[in-house]
């Protein structure tokens, strides 16, 4: 059976800069279950083949743009550094900061102690073990196992665990602030996020970096939703100009729950995002949301899984992107539906704008269906902006490029209205008049 | 004879299931250059032609079979296959066989000029050979040249050497490569510039000896403004053993020629556990070459145990445009990936497509296609929408339709779904006391609609029977 998965490698096979002494590194000094943990997904991670232009997962994007070997993993130390309050963070319950000098946990609103957890993972798997034990690495894998989910398992160099107790919820939510201004590292962030039942909150990351400083960020995020949970996460990929990003996220969502996962990539040169969701139980629900936008001959390679493990279950996707200035964007997502898995109701939509000459955009939503009675559908369009929409702004008194800003503007913001926190929907606005600004280039 | 008990299950099925024994001169099993030199000496051949077929081997021996289809089938073993049989009689030269006459008259296809359908120009080939045409007389007034492929090697080279391997590569793929080189018998059809061809032009394949692969190779030209429409169809004996079809069809299109082909292909599908059936390996391709050309492809897939055909349309000529209509139904145990592929090249191309696939029983439903606007290829437009309709739990239907568009001007829509016949549409046909069976029925004609409306009528209707016929006690 065709998949997109890499196959399994006869032997161990190691990209270069993650190897054997590494992962050592990394597990030193750390609590025994998360050196166990590290070790198996080190093996895992050596038993499948590294990625090459040839397999149909990297036929759109050549793994050697990802350049392994000119990046070193960063040590981070865990001792906790002061924290530097923004203004934005007043927005946020819980501040989360991390930058190649350490980390700070600052509890803007008090909220944790109780029924909120927000932990490094160290210090986690020493005081809720078995939580740890039972969800970090484990739940959320699609049937086909991923290298670089089993490469973050197996190095990453900063984790946390966010976990909110039965019918607990945060007013504001939590922010996440990754900053890389190291020239050839790798930062390799580990987010595990343990809701109970009923508990409802949000999340926002976002990952920053000056640019002209060449860096490697591989990202992993494990969601596990209890019945009736309710979580949100929107992610900001905002790097420099330079900057490498492969990411994994990947969603277990039980009975009644629902999660709402936003992937907004706009920065660095090369990304590869991949977003799944399990609905693994009657009544559970996906929504995931996407926005990329490449210009200056960027590349972005987006992948989504909604996998339908159980009958009656939903899922809805809506990935929104532009391409310009030698951009090149690709979409690729699957709907799967296991068999007998009646009553799903499914739902992908990619829309893409071409916005100039030699820039390009592809798209490739898949449905593998292997039950009947559900519904479950797509739709992808490729196109410029309406010269009918354009006409009628221009014939109003307003300027040609004032009105491309509106309608792009008016484009994303279907996806950008749905993202939960206000300040990461003001943040998108300006990225996204910053790349249509033509005075804004270097 | 081994024919089939007419009560059997499987006779009501696939009434073409049967075997036909007439003397059959056939080459010893196995593929070798050698192989490839007595099938080009039996047809007769140019030396330009074995020259041909011997590149392309060298070439298909470089080569490996494709498996990202969303297919399972084992390895096929090419030195069990024979690669040519021609029924005796016609490969001495003599009369038609009158068993043969009786086979395709069982078939519903009269090869008796007079008793034949008026509208339809038929060229029907029986294994590795072409048994005859009919209308030759009428088309030959008008300038229009319709035979085997392997009359036209000989009685028109020119035309042949021009444009055969033009659209379709010899190393294009894998099956594309082995049948250029071993590929037996197809049809030539060569309308001149201006002609409009006044009947259906059309080929029956009927595959008749055992462990025997068929490679049939089609060429249609269509000069300056030209117009013809060409039907085909295939059936096969009912065997446990499966069958190697892979074919190649290629179409050109000049300026403002319009070519429209419709398949109904009817392959022996094996029986409900999966044992025997013809896989069916087919590339076919048209080049609009011509500005305002069109090529049109309508199919109705309803047979095979294993189909991977992506009909396509290269849009070179400005304002070109490109079809594909498609009903594939898979049941029992069969499996099918395919689609179809449009690639913009010209100014102001148009590509539709519209796949309609059910899936029934236990069979894999796959549409897989590709919509690609090369840069520079201003003002292109697709729309393309496939849906799926899944009768019983144990099927599957994919959807994986691959969408490039380099060019800012292009707009390309794409929906695709996925669904059962719904419930309350069975209600509302059930309380107006319809029976069951008759509503499912009547809810998958509907479902096909826009698709049959583009088969020329005697099809059409055929393609609705059979359509019945095969969903017969899969739906209810």
């Amino acid at each position: 059976m065709p998949t997109l998965a890499l196959p399994p490698a006869t032997e161990p096979a190691l990209l270069p800069g993650f190897n054997e002494n590494v992962l050592e590194t990394a597990r030193s000094g750390e609590p025994a279950l998360l050196q166990a943990k590290r070790t198996a997904a080190f093996e895992a991670y050596t038993q499948i083949q590294n990625p090459e232009a040839f397999h149909e997962e990297y036929r759109r994007l050549d793994p050697k743009k990802f350049k392994f070997g000119s990046f070193t993993r960063l040590d981070i130390p865990r001792e906790a550094i002061a924290y530097n309050a923004r203004p934005v963070d007043e927005h946020y319950d819980v501040v989360i900061s991390v930058t190649p000098d350490g980390i700070a946990i600052e509890d803007r609103a008090d909220v944790t102690g109780g029924k909120v957890t927000v932990q490094t993972l160290q210090q986690a798997a020493l005081d809720h073990t078995s939580r740890i034990e039972q969800h970090l690495g484990t739940a959320i894998r699609s049937e086909e196992p991923r290298k670089f989910f089993e490469l973050n398992g197996a190095f990453w160099n900063v984790g946390f665990h966010i976990h909110v107790a039965k019918n607990a919820n945060l007013p504001k939510g939590i922010l996440l602030r990754y900053h890389n201004d190291r020239e050839g590292t790798a930062l390799l962030p580990r987010l595990l996020v343990t809701a109970e039942t009923g508990a409802e909150f949000a999340l926002a990351e976002q990952f920053t970096s000056p640019d002209g400083v060449s860096t490697l960020c591989i990202s992993c995020r494990e969601f596990h939703l209890a019945p009736n949970a309710n979580v949100k996460l929107v992610s900001l990929q905002d790097w420099g100009n330079v900057g490498i990003h492969i990411g994994e996220d990947w969603a277990r969502v039980q009975r009644d729950a629902k999660v709402d996962l936003f992937s907004m990539t706009l920065g660095g040169v090369v990304s590869k995002m991949t977003v799944g969701c399990n609905v693994c139980e009657p009544n559970a629900s996906a929504y995931l949301g996407g926005l990329f936008f490449a210009d200056r001959k960027q590349h972005f390679d987006q992948k989504t899984l909604q996998f339908h493990s159980a009958p009656d279950t939903y899922s809805n996707m809506l990935y929104k992107g532009a391409v310009k200035d030698k951009g090149y964007s690709v979409y690729q997502g699957i709907i799967r539906a296991l068999k007998d898995c009646i009553g799903v109701d499914a739902y992908q939509t990619n829309n893409n704008l071409v916005l100039d000459p030699g820039s390009r955009a592809d798209s490739i939503p898949s449905l593998v269906i292997d039950a009947d009675e559900l519904a479950c559908s797509h739709g992808a369009t490729m196109g410029n902006l309406d010269p009918e929409q354009l006409y009628y702004l221009r014939s109003r008194g307003i300027s040609e490029p004032e009105a491309r800003r509106m309608l792009v503007l008016g484009f994303f913001e279907e996806v950008i209205e749905r993202v939960p926190f206000e300040v990461m929907r003001d943040r998108l606005h300006e990225v996204i008049e910053e790349k249509l600004n033509p005075f804004a280039r270097d | 004879m081994p024919e089939l008990d007419t009560d059997s299950k499987l006779a009501q099925d696939y009434k073409y299931g049967f075997y036909t024994d007439i003397e059959q001169d056939t080459i010893p099993k196995g593929l070798s250059e050698d192989v490839i030199r007595v099938i080009s000496a039996k047809k007769e051949e140019p030396e330009w032609m074995l020259e041909w077929r011997l590149k392309a081997y060298r070439r298909w021996l470089k080569m490996k079979s494709p498996r990202w289809a969303y297919l399972d089938y084992p390895e096929i073993d090419y030195q069990e296959i024979h690669y040519f049989s021609a029924p005796k009689k016609q490969a001495e030269g003599e009369e038609m066989d009158p068993e043969l006459i009786k086979t395709f008259e069982r078939l519903g296809i009269p090869l008796n000029e007079r008793e034949s359908l008026a509208g339809v120009a038929m060229d029907v080939v029986f294994d590795s050979v072409s048994v005859g045409t009919t209308h030759q007389e009428l088309l030959e007034e008008e300038g229009i040249i319709f035979c085997s492929i392997s009359d036209a090697i000989r009685k028109h080279p020119d035309l042949v050497k021009a444009y055969l391997g033009t659209v379709v590569p010899p190393g294009d793929n894998f099956y594309a490569a082995l049948n250029s080189a071993v590929f037996t018998d197809g049809s030539f059809c060569y309308i001149p510039k201006g002609v409009r061809c006044p009947v259906e032009l059309s080929t029956y394949f009927r595959i008749n000896a055992a462990n025997t692969g068929q490679f049939e190779r089609t060429l249609i030209i269509c000069e300056d403004d030209g117009y013809c429409s060409y039907l085909e169809g295939c059936t096969a004996p009912a065997r446990d053993t499966n069958q190697l079809h892979a074919a190649v069809v290629e179409i050109v299109a000049l300026d403002n020629a319009e070519v429209k082909y419709s398949t109904v292909q009817n392959w022996y599908a094996g029986d409900e556990n999966g044992k025997g059936g013809i896989y069916n390996f087919v590339t076919k391709r048209g080049l609009c070459k011509g500005h305002h050309s069109k090529i049109s492809w309508t199919q109705v897939e309803v047979g095979a145990s294993i189909t991977w055909k992506y009909p396509g349309c290269v849009l070179m000529g400005d304002h070109s445009s490109g079809e594909f209509y498609s009903v594939a139904l898979t049941n029992k145990m069969m499996q099918a990936d395919t689609g179809s592929k449009m690639v913009h090249v010209g100014k102001n191309t148009s590509s539709t497509i519209v796949s309609k696939g059910i899936s029934a029983d236990q069979s894999s439903n796959n549409y897989r296609g590709l919509v690609e606007v090369l840069p520079g290829a201003t003002n292109a437009r697709n729309h393309s929408a496939c849906d799926s309709l899944l009768i019983g739990r144990e099927c599957s239907a994919n959807t994986f339709p691959y969408i490039e568009s380099a060019d800012e001007t292009a707009v390309i829509a794409h929906e695709a779904t996925t669904s059962s016949i719904s419930e309350d549409q069975l209600f509302y046909l059930r309380s107006r006391g319809i029976s069951e069976e008759d509503a499912a029925s009547l809810v998958v004609r509907g479902f096909c609609k826009d698709v049959f409306k583009h088969l020329p009528l005697e099809f059409s209707v055929e393609a609705v029977k059979l359509l019945e016929i095969k969903l017969e006690g899969s739906i209810g």
